[in-house]
């Protein structure tokens, strides 16, 4: 009886079976933490700029942000070199695109084609954890969150990556972004300035390097709004 | 698919349980009792594997039995319940008993009470409680239609709903259930819901059930 | 599903200015089903010690009842409670004797000394002690707390304010776990008193 059978008294096995040894796999996890927070007209993204390989690190100043197009932008962490063959892919559908209807992509429209590009691979998948972020049509914040495969989502507020479970309960906390399925459908975006925000983000990076080690280095912030595109950086602890 | 639920009321607490006796795909006995009465204030409602199920049941009874030989006083349900908690943590990482159950009690001083035990030896005092495939149906009903202080009447239609919903949704759900309740007067058999009747097996060749030992302390 | 999510758990030490609190969810789940919505896991040892056990709920009743026992016996020989750090060394070293055959629980022993200076620790479920001077966490929520009380705390808090941001952290973290919830309970202790206030969060 299902019901019946004692939990399985080893805490370190997960698999029944003979053992095996450890073959080639194609994928590696490089790391990292992307947050991002839709405001009422704004956008912010930021990711932390280590990658590491096991308990490596590779590099302290990575970009693991690519912007798509002007009110656009791809936040990303786990495989990177499967993150750079998708921001090709995306890169070279937005120029496309940008020829054949003399405009660039709205952020809504570039949010399903990434859904549409991971699931396209949902037998060998990019091994990416995704965060869109951009401006919608109306000029508001619209933050998009993805797993690997292309399920995806339209919230207030999104974290992915080793640090996610970190970083989600404080912004839950700070945010308190009301569930999808309440009625009447409330607005995606927070109340939050655009000052508060970033330093929300800055403040939540500082605490997720403090316990995850596989997040530091530095912060790469970047915020979308109306006049455009601006860049902020921090430092965060090397250890 | 045994069953195993309990309700405590407004001085008293009732347990229910399933009568089916079953080995493999075969249903060997359609009236097994498997509530125990420990003493004459106290029920002991087990399900699970056969064997255990009989000898840890009966092993409890004997010994809460001896407690009272001993020392000319019966334990409080709390007691009770604590030290069968106790025998199955022992037994756990030796030579495990396989058998959920509920414990009911009346006392003096505290009233009715009942407790929740698992196989891992997982103790906790409930109003309501559900054991076996039929909980994952009937929790919801209880959380519902429960109150603290239901009357007796009001109890057994909710005992009722129960076995209504456990015979409706549980596949292999077992006909035939017993009720028994304990108060100040005593534990004691309420009552049977039955869909069917046994009357071709040979009569029951069990002993008459124990009488147990009034002790005069015992209010 | 592991063994030390079969019954789902949070606990949380934060230390403040001459007092701690610690809190935990008040969930007793056997995998995804709910059994009970008031399940104590902080016990009082004595009234400037607590110890919160996370884990499986039959170990954590039975290592309570082993320490209960081990501290009455102490009381008994030399007449005095037990010292927070000392106690800390008894709960490892019972935990350890059981290295290969393990409690599957994570205590978090929080404490005052003699002088009133706040005490916690937090072990792994062998017995490895891990001293902190700001927050300890353990159960199935824990790195969700982590990150919330990283955020959250701040050093020497007075009893309120400690309260509030030891609530507001635990409540966040187990929002995010499915097996562990359905209110929460907090002691506050101080010098003078012991505070205990229950917590109402999402009911799921």
């Amino acid at each position: 009886m299902a019901m019946m059978m004692p939990p399985r008294m080893n805490p370190s096995d997960s698999a029944s079976g003979p053992k095996q040894h450890q073959s080639w796999s194609p994928y590696d996890n490089n790391g990292g933490t992307c947050v991002a927070i839709a405001g009422s007209d704004y956008c912010v993204l930021a990711a932390d700029t280590r990658m590491s390989t096991g308990f490596s690190i590779l590099t302290r100043d990575y970009s693991k942000i690519f912007q798509i197009s002007d009110q656009c932008a791809l936040a990303s962490s786990g495989f990177q070199a499967d993150i750079r063959a998708l921001q090709k892919n995306l890169d070279a559908r937005h120029q496309t695109y940008q020829h054949q209807h003399n405009k660039q992509m709205s952020c809504p429209a570039m949010a399903q084609l990434l859904s549409n590009t991971l699931y396209y691979k949902r037998f060998f998948p990019y091994y990416a954890f995704n965060v869109l972020g951009g401006l919608d049509d109306q000029g508001k914040g619209c933050v998009y969150s993805y797993d690997a495969v292309g399920s995806y989502e339209r919230v207030g507020y999104a974290a992915q990556g080793s640090g996610m479970q970190l970083i989600i309960p404080v912004l839950d906390n700070q945010l308190k972004s009301a569930s999808p399925l309440v009625l009447p459908k409330r607005e995606s975006a927070t109340p939050l300035s655009e000052s508060e925000a970033v330093d929300l983000v800055k403040d939540t990076f500082a605490s997720a390097a403090e316990r995850d080690i596989y997040t530091g280095d530095g912060v790469e912030i970047i915020v979308i709004n109306a006049q455009g595109v601006q860049k902020h950086y921090m430092e965060l602890k090397k250890d | 698919m045994e069953c195993l639920f309990g309700i405590q009321g407004d001085k008293f607490a009732l347990l229910v349980a399933d009568t089916s006796q079953v080995q493999s795909i075969v249903v060997q006995k359609t009236e097994e009792d498997k509530i125990m009465l420990l003493d004459s204030h106290k029920l002991l409602a087990t399900i699970g594997e056969n064997g255990d199920r009989v000898q840890f049941s009966e092993f409890i009874q004997k010994n809460i039995l001896l407690y009272q030989f001993r020392n000319g006083i019966p334990l409080s349900t709390s007691a009770a319940a604590n030290f069968t908690c106790g025998e199955l943590a022992h037994a756990l990482r030796k030579n495990p008993y396989f058998v959920n159950m509920m414990i009911a009690g009346y006392d003096s001083e505290e009233g009715p009470s009942l407790y929740y035990l698992d196989y891992i030896a997982t103790l906790h005092k409930v109003k309501t409680g559900a054991l076996g495939y039929g909980a994952y149906f009937i929790l919801s009903l209880m959380d519902k239609f429960y109150s603290k202080n239901m009357s007796l009447d009001a109890a057994l239609e909710l005992v009722d709903k129960c076995i209504l919903e456990i015979k409706t949704r549980l596949m292999g759900a077992p006909p035939n259930f017993v009720i028994k309740i304990v108060d100040e007067n005593g534990a004691r058999e309420f009552a049977w819901r039955k869909s069917v009747e046994d009357n071709t097996g040979p009569p029951s060749s069990a002993p008459a059930p124990l009488t147990p030992v009034e002790v005069s302390s015992q209010a | 599903m592991s063994i030390t999510s079969y019954n789902g758990s949070a606990l949380v030490a934060m230390l403040g200015k001459n007092c701690f609190a610690i809190a935990s969810d008040r969930r007793l789940g056997v995998n995804f089903q709910t059994i009970a919505t008031d399940y104590q896991r902080i016990f009082e040892i004595h009234e400037k010690l607590y110890i919160g056990l996370s884990g499986l709920g039959t170990d954590v009743q039975t290592l309570y009842q082993r320490l209960k026992f081990r501290h009455k016996l102490y009381q008994l020989r030399e007449e005095r409670n037990m010292r927070p750090e000392t106690f800390a060394s008894l709960v490892s070293a019972m935990l350890y004797e059981k290295r290969f055959g393990p409690y599957f629980c994570e205590p978090i022993i929080a404490g005052l000394s003699e002088d009133n200076v706040p005490f916690i620790c937090t072990t792994d479920l062998i017995g490895a002690k891990q001293y902190s001077s700001d927050f300890v966490v353990s159960g199935t929520a824990s790195e969700s707390l982590y990150g919330a009380c990283e955020s959250m705390y701040k050093p020497d808090l007075e009893p309120d304010d400690l309260f509030e941001v030891i609530a507001q952290a635990l409540i966040s973290s187990v929002d995010r776990d499915c097996i562990s919830g359905w209110g929460g309970i907090v002691h506050i202790v101080t010098p003078d008193q012991v505070i205990t206030k229950t917590l109402r969060g999402r009911m799921d």
